[in-house]
């Protein structure tokens, strides 16, 4: 088995009377996709959040390439490439700016890549990211996060603000090509179709706990009734309960 | 709760219940006072120490807080062009003039219930005539026009602060000139209740605007100039270190406000020289205005500086933009240091090239070379030369003091600790001002302080070189500064030290200071502690 590039041990985080994340233990190995997946509210960005050193680990332990990342942002952090839930990037930068301005940071960023992207996502360079569209905002942030070819690409909650069509083909692409060449994602969706289309690993969180990890393929066959294999919300529903099921994707 | 009368109430009561309870006990324990411990029918000295402590300093705090309850100023962002009015209100089913009404109602009476409880409980019988309506009147009315100035959604970043601020003072000093005169209580009732209604038509049309959305910008206007700086500061190259990116980050986030500000304002000033061509004392006062403009305006512009998140009014969270930057806390802290440097400067450049053109071209320039002979003949050339250069330096340092002094708290991200260090800053410069009078009115005090000054100056030395202690520290045990930047920080800070003792010893070289005196002096000058806690204060929030 290849090193971890994720290493959670028995993470535990509570938010006053609330527990977030309770004794989550969690291993992912170097070159595949990973989805995580959960209805909202489970614990996947306060997980994700605890991956890139934004939440301090009150209990347990967290090492992300065998760093950790409080103690070590500028290790862990110049490695992953990163897509956030909320999309915050500085509204009053051009899209050039925003190339330039993270370039700074990646020593391993690739021009050709970013020009590349920036072509295919069709992002003006002169334009201001106020000015943009939800979806053109995303691409913006995809572009940064993909152009220094980064060995973990954490993806929380991609898919809002894209369009069905164009989600489907740029994660595809990128998951896929990242995957291939070695490098590892983290995908966190609440859509377990969309999981279910690039994930090669499955970890189901559910209030706070990790319900299932596995391999997807493993899953299915594991939970295969006769020829019939059933989907990721069947089985998450299976699981966790209906009144927990996430939304089904229109 | 079926009236939005009653859910607006709610609201303010719930938010606000342990503030307005502290309120409440305070003037229980004032009637306390009043009638269990003092004799009965015993006149209070109202210009006592005493009765400031007791009464006007507690007094004018709760006011502050009433202001900034009753105008949703805990809640929003001063500085903002947007209305601070919450848009989660527009959407409710209620009319603009129950949103302004409301909110203004319950805000004017509670300073006016204020007033006429400390008044009773406090101030009676006082042996002095305290007027009964005008000052609870002039609280309503002060209060009603900060909802109307805060409300109203501006052209400008900052603009807000400017106009309430300028708006309040005229009032104020409308009133103090009444007072000055001994104008009479329904003559003051006269001047202060039409402003009422004044008010109410300003909040209602400010909430209006705010409702619509309507959000001016006036930044157009300074379009060739904001085009001049975009073309400066645009990057067209690559960064040459994350480092200088991220300064480049804070520059253009931050870093342009307190030039524009300064910009905005030194025209009005220096605009009074003209009229000050007859008066020197005048002239002089004006340039001391103008002085002082750029750190005036950094202490309101670093309250952007230091928010970790400024297009959110309420969060204090670092946004996770800027928190995956893979820089440590200490290289994002020395991007603002920087920033704010340059800021400072450019400030600084404004005022240096519009005093000379303002004084040449409103021929108040012999006032000026006059005094500056005067002076050169009472102190010599060197001396004077260095007076002015320590003087222009204190002021540049001081500005970007301003900017960058309230970075420890603000990066916290701790609304409590946040709003906590506010009120302890109003409640001191509220305390300041009768101290300073207390002094200057006695002569022992005065002998006393001058005696203890070195045991003070010691003290307030040790405070800051222990403070400093625990932090590094702190930041040694985080591993947020690395053994480099821990000696070259030390060495520089030395090195500042050491070369504002040199000038302090050389300017000052007469035998009432003694030379530790200046060193003291110069240790406590030179900042440290506060400094050195901004990277603790950013990882603190930043890995939370």
């Amino acid at each position: 088995m290849s090193e971890s590039v994720i290493s959670v041990s028995e993470l535990t985080r509570r938010f006053g009377a609330t527990t977030a994340l309770a004794s989550v233990s969690l291993s992912m190995p170097r070159g595949a996709v990973y989805g995580l997946v959960g209805a909202n509210g489970a614990g996947k960005t306060t997980l994700i959040k605890h991956l890139l050193g934004l939440l301090r680990a009150e209990s347990g332990s967290v090492r992300v390439f065998g760093l950790d990342p409080v103690a070590d942002p500028v290790g862990v952090l110049s490695r992953i490439g990163y897509l956030s839930e909320e999309n915050d990037l500085p509204g009053w930068m051009r899209v050039d700016e925003l190339i330039r301005y993270s370039r700074a940071f990646y020593p391993a960023w690739d021009d050709g890549y970013a020009d590349e992207l920036r072509q295919t996502f069709a992002l003006d360079p002169t334009a201001k990211i106020t000015n943009l569209s939800k979806g053109q905002k995303a691409r913006a942030g995809l572009l940064i996060a993909l152009a220094h070819r980064p060995e973990l690409l954490v993806l929380d909650e991609p898919s809002s603000g894209l369009d069905p069509i164009v989600r489907r083909d740029i994660l595809g692409a990128v998951i896929r090509t990242i995957a291939d060449e070695g490098r590892t994602v983290l995908f966190s969706s609440h859509l377990l179709g969309e999981v279910e289309q690039v994930a090669d690993h499955v970890t189901m969180i559910h209030h706070g706990k990790i319900v299932l990890s596995a391999p997807l393929d493993a899953i299915r066959d594991s939970r295969r009734v006769g020829e019939r294999v059933p989907s990721l919300d069947e089985i998450f529903i299976a699981l966790v309960g209906m009144a927990a099921a996430p939304a089904r994707e229109a | 709760m079926r009236s939005p009368a009653l859910a607006i109430a709610w609201e303010f009561r719930q938010r606000h219940r342990w503030g307005l309870m502290a309120v409440a006990g305070y003037l229980l324990v004032v009637a306390t006072i009043r009638f269990l411990i003092l004799e009965p029918g015993e006149p209070v000295r109202v210009d006592s120490l005493r009765f400031a402590a007791v009464v006007s300093v507690p007094l004018t705090t709760t006011f502050v807080y009433l202001l900034a309850v009753f105008s949703f100023g805990f809640a929003g962002d001063l500085a903002a062009r947007q209305s601070i009015y919450p848009a989660r209100m527009f959407t409710l089913p209620v009319t603009t003039a129950a949103l302004a009404g409301w909110p203004m109602l319950y805000g004017s009476a509670a300073t006016a219930i204020l007033w006429l409880a400390a008044r009773l409980l406090a101030v009676w019988p006082s042996g002095t005539e305290i007027p009964v309506m005008w000052p609870a009147l002039l609280g309503a009315t002060l209060l009603a026009w900060t909802q109307a100035l805060t409300w109203m959604p501006y052209g400008l970043p900052g603009l807000r602060v400017i106009v309430a601020v300028l708006c309040l003072a005229a009032l104020d000093t409308v009133v103090l000139l009444a007072i000055h005169y001994n104008v009479r209580e329904p003559m003051m009732v006269a001047v202060l209740a039409p402003q009422m209604p004044l008010a109410y038509l300003a909040a209602r049309f400010a909430v209006a605007r705010a409702r619509r959305g309507v959000v001016p910008d006036w930044r157009g206007m300074f379009a060739r100039v904001g085009n001049i700086a975009d073309v400066l500061t645009r990057r067209r190259d690559h960064f040459p270190s994350p480092a200088r990116a991220q300064a480049w980050f804070e520059w253009r986030r931050h870093g342009r406000s307190l030039p524009a500000l300064v910009g905005l304002v030194l025209p009005f000033e220096l605009w009074l020289l003209w009229l000050a061509k007859d008066a020197p004392a005048f002239v002089f006062e004006i340039l001391f205005l103008a002085l002082i403009t750029p750190p005036f305006m950094a202490a309101f512009t670093a309250w952007t500086v230091s928010k970790p998140h400024p297009n959110v009014s309420d969060s204090y969270g670092v946004p996770p933009f800027i928190a995956t930057r893979p820089l440590t806390s200490a290289a994002l802290i020395a991007a603002k240091l920087q920033m704010a440097m340059w800021s400072a400067l450019a400030a600084w450049l404004l005022v240096l090239v519009a005093i000379p053109v303002a004084l040449d071209w409103s021929g108040t320039w012999p006032v000026v070379l006059d005094r500056a002979q005067r002076l050169n003949d009472a102190i010599g050339t060197p001396r004077a030369v260095v007076l002015v250069l320590l003087i222009l330096a204190g002021f540049i340092v001081s500005t970007w003091k301003q900017l960058v002094q309230s970075l420890h708290i603000g990066l916290t991200g701790r609304e409590w600790l946040i709003k906590g260090s506010v009120l302890l800053t109003l409640t001191f410069l509220i305390l300041l001002g009768p101290i300073v009078e207390w002094i200057i009115d006695s002569p022992s005090v005065q002998r006393a302080l001058w005696n203890a000054l070195p045991l003070i100056l010691a003290g307030l030395v040790g405070l800051k070189m222990s403070a400093a202690a625990w932090i590094a520290t702190r930041l040694d045990r985080r591993r947020l500064l690395g053994d480099r930047a821990f000696v070259v920080g030390a060495a520089g800070w030395c090195a500042a030290v050491l070369a504002l003792y040199g000038v302090l010893v050389w300017f000052f070289s007469t035998s009432f200071i003694a030379r530790y005196v200046l060193a003291l002096v110069a240790i406590l000058a030179i900042p440290l502690a506060r400094l050195s806690a901004a990277p603790l204060a950013l990882a603190w929030n930043r890995h939370r």
